[in-house]
C-alpha cells in the first residue's frame, strides 16, 4: 500500500480508520463509534500503536506510536491525521 | 595475581581508578572471604542479603555502575555494565538482583525522562550507597501497568497519594522510590506519572510497610509492599511530563531488560565451573565424570548455551547505542529468549552434578541455589510472557518487510572492543517500525562471494525460517496480533527470537577475527547447529572433533580461571 496515493479528505481517513478498528476488535464498522475513546471500545494500548504502524504503511508517513494515545477517538485521530497529511506538501 | 581477601569489606576503592569488581569480590572458595560461596549460601539459608556482602558491594561503589557519566558514576555502555554486573551475579544472585538490579530499575526512569534536578538528586543519592526502589507492581494488575490504580490526586502545591505496591525490592529500607501512579481517572495511556519519592521527607503517618514476602529463589531479596494513605507528595516530585509514564516505561525498560540478561550469564558461568570441577574429580567406573560421552556433551552443551546467550545479550545492549530505533524488539526478545536458554542449560548440568544438585551445603551447594534464583531472576522484571507479548503486536510489520529488506547493522554492533556513542534515552523508539537490521547479517552473509560453506549453509536454515515466520505472520488473524493472542503467536516470538540469536552469533563470530576462538568457525559452527536444533530443523551431522575442539577450550579456560562467556577473562581465586 505504502507510496500509492491516498484519499485524506477527513471523512476518507474516518472510515479507514474505523475500518481497521472493526478489523482488530472483529467487530461490524457501525458499531464503532467515532466518538468513544478507543480504549473503551476494546482497543489497548497495545493496538493503539499497532494503528500508527498501519498510518505509517498507508500514508506513507512517520508518525508517534503514540498517536492515539493523544488522538484518543476515531473522529480525533481522523482530524490529527487529515492535518498532518495537509501540511506534507 | 593474589586477591588479599582480609581487606575486602569495607575498602573504598582507589579514586580514580577503574577497580574491577570479580578481583575485588576475591576468591569465592576461600573460607577466610566474607563474600565466598560458604557465606553466601549461609546468608540464603537465613533468608537474609548478605550483610558482608552488601559492604563489599559498598565499598566498591557498584551504585556507580548506574549513574551515567555525565553524572559522576561509571555507566557508559549497556554492554560493559552487565559485564561488571555479571561479577556479582557469578558470586551470589541475591546480590545481583537485591542490591543490584532493583535499584538500576528505580534509576532508569529518572535518567530518561528526570529534570536536571531530578538527576542530580539521584545520582547523588546512589554515589552515596543510597537505595532506591522500582514502586511499580501491583498484586492486581501485575505488568498491565494501565490498570494500575495506586492514585495520586493534584491537590494545590502537591499530590495526595493513596493505594499500595506490593512485591517491590527494597521498600521497605529504600531512600527514593520511583512510584508509578496514576494521575488521571480516565482509562488509557496518558493516564499515569512517575513521582520520584524521598522517603526521609514523607510523613510515616501516611504510609504503612506491608509484609515481607517470601520466595523461593533469591531468598535475601527483601520484597516488601507499602500503603499509601492521602500521603503529600510535592508537585515537582513529577517526572517528565504528568500522563507521560507509560511512554517512559516503554523507553526506559527498554534499557533494563537489554542488559538484565547479559548479567544473568554469570549466574550459569558459576552453573557449570561447578558441575565441570565436579565432573573432573569424580570419577565412574574407572573414569572421571568428564570423560563419560553424555556428560562431555552436556558440558559443552552448556558451553555452547552459554556463549549463545552472551552473544545475544551482548549484542542487544550494544543496540541499545546502535539501533535505538530497533530495540523495543531486541530488548523484549533477549529478556525473553537468554534467561529460558539459561536455565535449560542449567537444569540439564544438573543431570550430571546428580544427587549433588540437590545438596544445600558442600563443595557444590551454590548449584542448587543458583538453580532456584534463575527462575527468580528469569521472573524478575518481565517474565517470558510479558516480554513475548510485547514482540507480538510488531510482527505482522516485521513480517511484511524487515525480515526481507533492512538495512544491515553498522559492524560496530559486533566489534565487541570498539567504542560506543552515548546511550540517548530519548532516541529509544517504541516501535521498530518494521525494520530488524540483525537479521539481514544472515542474508548480508549468503549473499558474500567470500562465505564459507559451511556457516552459509546454516545460515541458508535461518533465512528459511525466517520467510517461513513471515508468512505465518502474515496470517495471523487480528486477536493474534495482540497481547491477547493465542499459543500459536507465542511460538512465532519463540522462533524469531531464535534466529535474532543466531544472527547475533555470526555477527560476532565475523567481527572477531583476531581473536583465535571466536574469530575461527567451529564455535559458531556448533552454536548455529544448536539453535537450528532448537527449532527443529536439521543442521546435519557435527564434523568429527568438533565436541573435542570446544571441550579442550572449555578445559582451558578452567585450568586458566577464566569465564566462559565471550569476555573471556581471568576470575578471582
Amino acid at each position: 500500500m505504502s507510496g500509492t496515493i491516498q484519499d485524506t479528505s477527513v471523512d476518507a481517513i474516518r472510515s479507514w480508520l474505523a475500518g481497521r478498528i472493526a478489523f482488530y476488535l472483529q467487530r461490524s464498522v457501525e458499531e464503532i463509534d467515532h466518538d468513544l475513546p478507543l480504549v473503551e471500545i476494546g482497543l489497548d494500548s497495545v493496538y493503539a500503536m499497532t494503528l500508527s504502524g498501519d498510518v505509517e504503511e498507508r500514508y506513507d508517513i512517520e508518525v508517534e506510536p503514540t498517536m492515539a494515545w493523544d488522538h484518543p477517538t476515531v473522529n480525533a485521530l481522523a482530524g490529527y491525521l487529515h492535518g498532518v497529511l495537509g501540511s506534507r506538501g | 595475581m593474589s586477591v588479599d581477601t582480609a581487606s575486602v569489606p569495607g575498602q573504598v576503592a582507589d579514586a580514580g581508578a577503574e577497580p574491577d569488581l570479580e578481583t575485588y569480590l576475591g576468591n569465592p572458595h576461600d573460607p577466610a572471604n566474607p563474600v565466598s560461596f560458604p557465606a553466601v549460601l549461609a546468608a540464603d539459608e537465613r533468608g537474609e542479603l548478605l550483610a558482608e556482602g552488601e559492604r563489599a558491594l559498598d565499598g566498591y561503589g557498584l551504585n556507580a555502575e548506574f549513574v551515567p557519566r555525565a553524572l559522576g558514576g561509571r555507566f557508559d555502555r549497556a554492554d560493559r555494565l552487565a559485564q561488571v554486573l555479571r561479577a556479582v551475579f557469578r558470586r551470589d544472585t541475591t546480590l545481583g538482583v537485591g542490591y543490584g538490579v532493583t535499584t538500576f530499575i528505580a534509576a532508569t526512569p529518572v535518567w530518561t525522562d528526570g529534570t536536571a534536578q531530578q538527576r542530580r538528586w539521584m545520582a547523588d543519592l546512589l554515589l552515596r550507597h543510597g537505595k532506591a526502589s522500582a514502586g511499580y507492581n501491583e498484586l492486581a494488575h501485575g505488568t498491565d501497568f494501565s490498570r494500575a490504580e495506586l492514585r495520586a490526586r493534584p491537590a494545590g502545591d502537591h499530590y495526595r497519594v493513596t493505594g499500595r505496591k506490593e512485591m517491590v525490592g527494597n521498600l521497605a529500607r529504600a531512600d527514593a522510590v520511583t512510584l508509578f501512579a496514576r494521575t488521571d481517572d480516565r482509562p488509557g495511556s496518558r493516564s499515569h506519572s512517575h513521582l520520584l519519592l524521598d522517603m526521609a521527607a514523607l510523613p510515616a503517618e501516611h504510609r504503612r510497610h506491608l509484609r515481607r514476602y517470601r520466595t523461593a529463589g533469591v531468598r535475601g531479596v527483601l520484597l516488601g509492599g507499602l500503603e499509601f494513605t492521602d500521603c503529600p507528595v510535592p508537585s515537582d516530585a513529577v517526572v517528565g511530563e504528568p500522563g507521560g509514564a507509560m511512554e517512559t516505561v516503554l523507553r526506559a525498560f527498554q534499557v533494563t531488560r537489554g542488559v538484565l540478561p547479559g548479567m544473568a550469564v554469570g549466574i550459569v558461568d558459576t552453573q557449570l565451573r561447578t558441575v565441570l570441577r565436579f565432573a573432573l574429580d569424580r570419577r565412574l567406573y574407572g573414569l572421571p565424570v568428564a570423560e563419560l560421552p553424555h556428560a562431555r556433551t552436556t558440558l559443552v552443551d552448556g558451553f555452547l548455551d552459554l556463549l549463545i546467550g552472551d552473544c545475544l545479550a551482548t549484542v542487544v545492549a550494544r543496540a541499545l547505542h546502535l539501533l535505538p530505533d530497533q530495540t523495543s524488539v531486541y530488548s523484549a526478545a533477549v529478556k525473553y529468549l537468554v534467561p529460558k536458554l539459561l536455565q535449560e542449560a542449567a537444569h540439564r548440568l544438573s543431570v550430571v552434578l546428580g544427587a549433588r544438585s540437590y545438596l544445600r551445603d558442600g563443595p557444590y551447594g551454590i548449584f542448587q541455589k543458583n538453580l532456584r534464583d534463575l527462575l527468580a531472576a528469569t521472573l524478575t522484571h518481565a517474565s517470558a510472557a510479558v516480554c513475548q507479548a510485547t514482540i507480538i503486536p510488531q510482527l505482522p510489520r516485521l513480517a511484511q518487510q524487515g525480515w526481507r529488506s533492512s538495512p544491515p547493522p553498522p559492524p560496530a554492533l559486533f566489534r565487541l572492543g570498539d567504542p560506543l556513542p552515548p546511550l540517548d534515552f530519548g532516541a529509544l523508539g517504541l516501535s521498530a517500525r518494521g525494520v530488524d537490521s540483525l537479521t539481514a547479517t544472515l542474508r548480508g552473509y549468503l549473499a558474500e562471494p567470500g562465505a564459507q560453506p559451511a556457516v552459509a549453509r546454516l545460515c541458508g536454515l535461518f533465512t528459511a525460517e525466517l520467510d517461513r515466520l513471515a508468512e505465518a505472520c502474515a496470517e495471523l488473524p487480528p486477536r493474534d496480533r495482540t497481547v491477547i493472542a493465542g499459543r500459536r503467536s507465542f511460538d512465532l516470538t519463540d522462533r524469531y527470537a531464535t534466529v535474532l540469536a543466531a544472527a547475533a552469533c555470526l555477527g560476532v563470530w565475523r567481527h572477531q577475527r583476531d581473536d583465535p576462538f571466536l574469530g575461527d568457525v567451529p564455535w559458531l559452527a556448533a552454536a548455529l547447529s544448536r539453535l537450528a536444533g532448537r527449532l527443529g530443523l536439521h543442521p546435519g551431522t557435527a564434523p568429527d572433533g568438533l565436541e573435542r575442539h570446544l571441550y579442550t577450550e572449555l578445559l582451558a579456560r578452567h585450568r586458566d580461571n577464566r569465564g566462559f562467556d565471550l569476555v573471556n577473562r581471568r576470575l578471582a581465586g
